[in-house]
């Protein structure tokens, strides 16, 4: 046989193989060819009218993951400004090639990418990518977070009366992150918000970030670890008095209920709770 | 059991005819973000807006405040790039929920998708990929189609796509793949003229037998974008002014559909409003020209 007879069977067989393929195969043969670069699919169609199918296909390809880079690059814009622009595309072709989208909407796509980054073998070099990440997800989270009408002091006053505050349980608004990071995150991201060169992140400590969404518009700001621990407590439904006693073994006692009333007044004035409501007078604190 | 076939294509024929044809709407813009503000503040001369549905599939915020406030004051439409239509995966439960929730908060004059599918065994490519014209892809989206026309209770518009690639194992060209389709479900068309273009030179085919074969009373929308030309091939960018030759085409299906609701689609490279408002003049020129009763609209 001829190279040229055996290349015409050849060809035959691969046309009357893809006679045959299902629209099943042939979606798994080309989602194939996107996630791992298996070619096989090109079998199955034709050359363009002006070039080659497989340079047509690489229409696809090259789209796949550059669509995919451009998400990731507006969700994380302040992670890309900080890393430049080809530390990121590594690192976003990474993720995509380690987490394909399972999500219809584009919106999540890059959900997983803060943990990504911090399950990298080189975390401990740079902390601040995945702090950077989690924050930027946070606030982004915050921005289209479920609506629910902010609790004001002035309707609290007017709904439940003063010797009823120590029974408050609190119901914090849906918009509202707490984020655990361990540089000074929040520092570089204000600095690359404002043009700014990036601060010393030498300084490694437990820190708490909180996003929310105030009247609209996503808000970022530095938490306290006390602050947080009431915050976090809070929203597990302790009751107010009990917070306060919290408070007072978290630091000194004489100031307690000064401070967390402090921290109180801030959640609502800034649209952090949804409501407060007491709980039943003969509930043991 | 020819009698099964005949009594499931029997059920669903009476939908097609008691669906009325969406009303015209005149021209409109893609709705973008960035385009929020001028929007509310000022009166653009845009008859109507399309949404792309799964910006707005989001819990809360201001995405869906800014909707409620611009459908207050122009007609919506729907325009989803996720539905798969024609994916062989099973379609994703929750996504069809947030699709009739947008839907019934958004109250849109119409929902549209793309024949295309996005991926299959759990994965999401994000892109609108094209499929074999064959019988059994045929069958299959005809199936998908009646299956979410029942779901969302509503006929929905299918569009078609720009492709790279065609398959060697296709029974039919993509326009009569679409006739058949809408022949057989009862749903409307969007006719994108810039996706038969880019296709047309990609694939060699007559963008003209293209707009021929598209049954024209049920083109209820145009779309129209630009592309990027890499001389042996077109990719479909929509982030570029709609170039001459697509002006052309869309002259040539004004001439064959009559009077379409028509749309300046602008994914990327978003210019300001008002260089698409310009934009969508030449638009509403064109057709005014053509058909001289929607001067007086």
């Amino acid at each position: 046989m001829t190279a040229k007879s055996r290349a015409k069977i050849i060809a035959e067989a691969a046309t009357e193989s893809a006679k045959r393929m299902s629209l099943a195969d042939t979606q798994a043969l080309f989602q194939k060819a996107l996630l791992d670069g298996d070619d096989a699919i090109l079998a199955s169609v034709c050359d363009g009218a002006h070039t080659t199918r497989d340079r047509l296909f690489g229409v696809y390809l090259h789209a796949y993951r550059a669509r995919l880079a451009v998400i990731l690059a507006q969700d994380y814009a302040c992670l890309a400004a900080h890393v430049g622009a080809d530390a990121f595309a590594a690192l976003a072709q990474a993720y995509i090639t380690a987490n394909p989208s399972h999500t219809p909407n584009a919106r999540w796509f890059g959900s997983r990418f803060p943990a990504f980054l911090r399950a990298l073998p080189g975390h401990a070099q740079h902390p601040e990518y995945a702090d950077l990440a989690d924050l930027e997800k946070a606030a982004g989270d915050a921005f289209d977070a479920p609506d629910a009408d902010p609790l004001t002091i002035a309707t609290l006053a007017q709904q439940v009366p003063p010797e009823a505050w120590g029974r408050l349980v609190f119901t914090p608004h849906p918009s509202v992150m707490l984020v655990a990071v361990e540089t000074d995150a929040f520092a570089l991201w204000k600095a690359i918000k404002a043009g700014e060169a990036a601060p010393s992140l030498e300084d490694r400590a437990p820190r708490h970030l909180v996003a929310w969404r105030h009247q609209g518009t996503p808000m970022v700001r530095a938490i306290s670890g006390e602050e947080a621990m009431m915050w976090i407590e809070a929203s597990r439904g302790v009751r107010f008095d009990v917070l306060c006693e919290m408070v007072a073994t978290y630091d000194a006692a004489e100031t307690a209920a000064l401070r967390a009333a402090g921290y109180l007044q801030g959640w609502l004035t800034t649209d952090m709770l949804a409501s407060a409501t007491p709980a039943p007078d003969d509930e043991s604190a | 059991m020819v009698s099964t076939m005949s009594s499931v294509t029997a059920s669903r024929a009476p939908s097609r005819s008691r669906a009325d044809k969406p009303d015209y709407l005149g021209f409109g813009l893609g709705l973008r973000p960035q385009h929020y503000t001028d929007i509310l503040d000022g009166d653009p001369d845009v008859d109507w807006f399309e949404v792309i549905s799964e910006n707005y599939m989001v819990p809360g915020g201001r995405p869906l405040q800014m909707l409620d406030r611009i459908r207050a004051r122009y007609p919506i439409v729907m325009h989803g790039v996720s539905l798969s239509i024609a994916s062989t995966a099973p379609f994703d439960a929750t996504y069809l929920a947030g699709l009739k929730a947008l839907a019934a908060r958004t109250e849109p004059k119409f929902v549209s998708d793309h024949l295309c599918w996005t991926g299959v065994h759990g994965v999401n490519l994000h892109d609108l990929l094209p499929i074999p014209y064959t019988r059994e892809a045929l069958d299959h989206v005809v199936a998908r189609i009646q299956y979410v026309q029942d779901y969302l209770q509503r006929p929905i518009a299918i569009e078609n796509v720009s492709s790279y690639v065609q398959f060697a194992h296709a029974d039919m060209s993509e326009w009569e793949f679409i006739a058949e389709m809408t022949r057989r479900t009862g749903c409307w068309l969007v006719f994108d003229v810039n996706n038969v273009f880019v296709s047309a030179f990609n694939h060699g085919f007559d963008a003209y037998e293209f707009i021929n074969g598209v049954p024209a009373d049920r083109v209820v929308q145009f779309h129209l974008a630009g592309h990027e030309h890499a001389t042996t091939h077109i990719i479909d960018t929509h982030d570029a002014m709609v170039p001459e030759p697509v002006w052309a085409l869309y002259r040539a299906a004004v001439k064959r559909f009559g009077r379409v609701s028509t749309l300046i689609e602008r994914d990327d490279n978003i210019p300001p409003l008002s260089d698409l408002v310009a934009e969508l003049s030449t638009a509403r020129r064109i057709a005014c020209e053509l058909l001289p009763e929607l001067a007086v609209i």
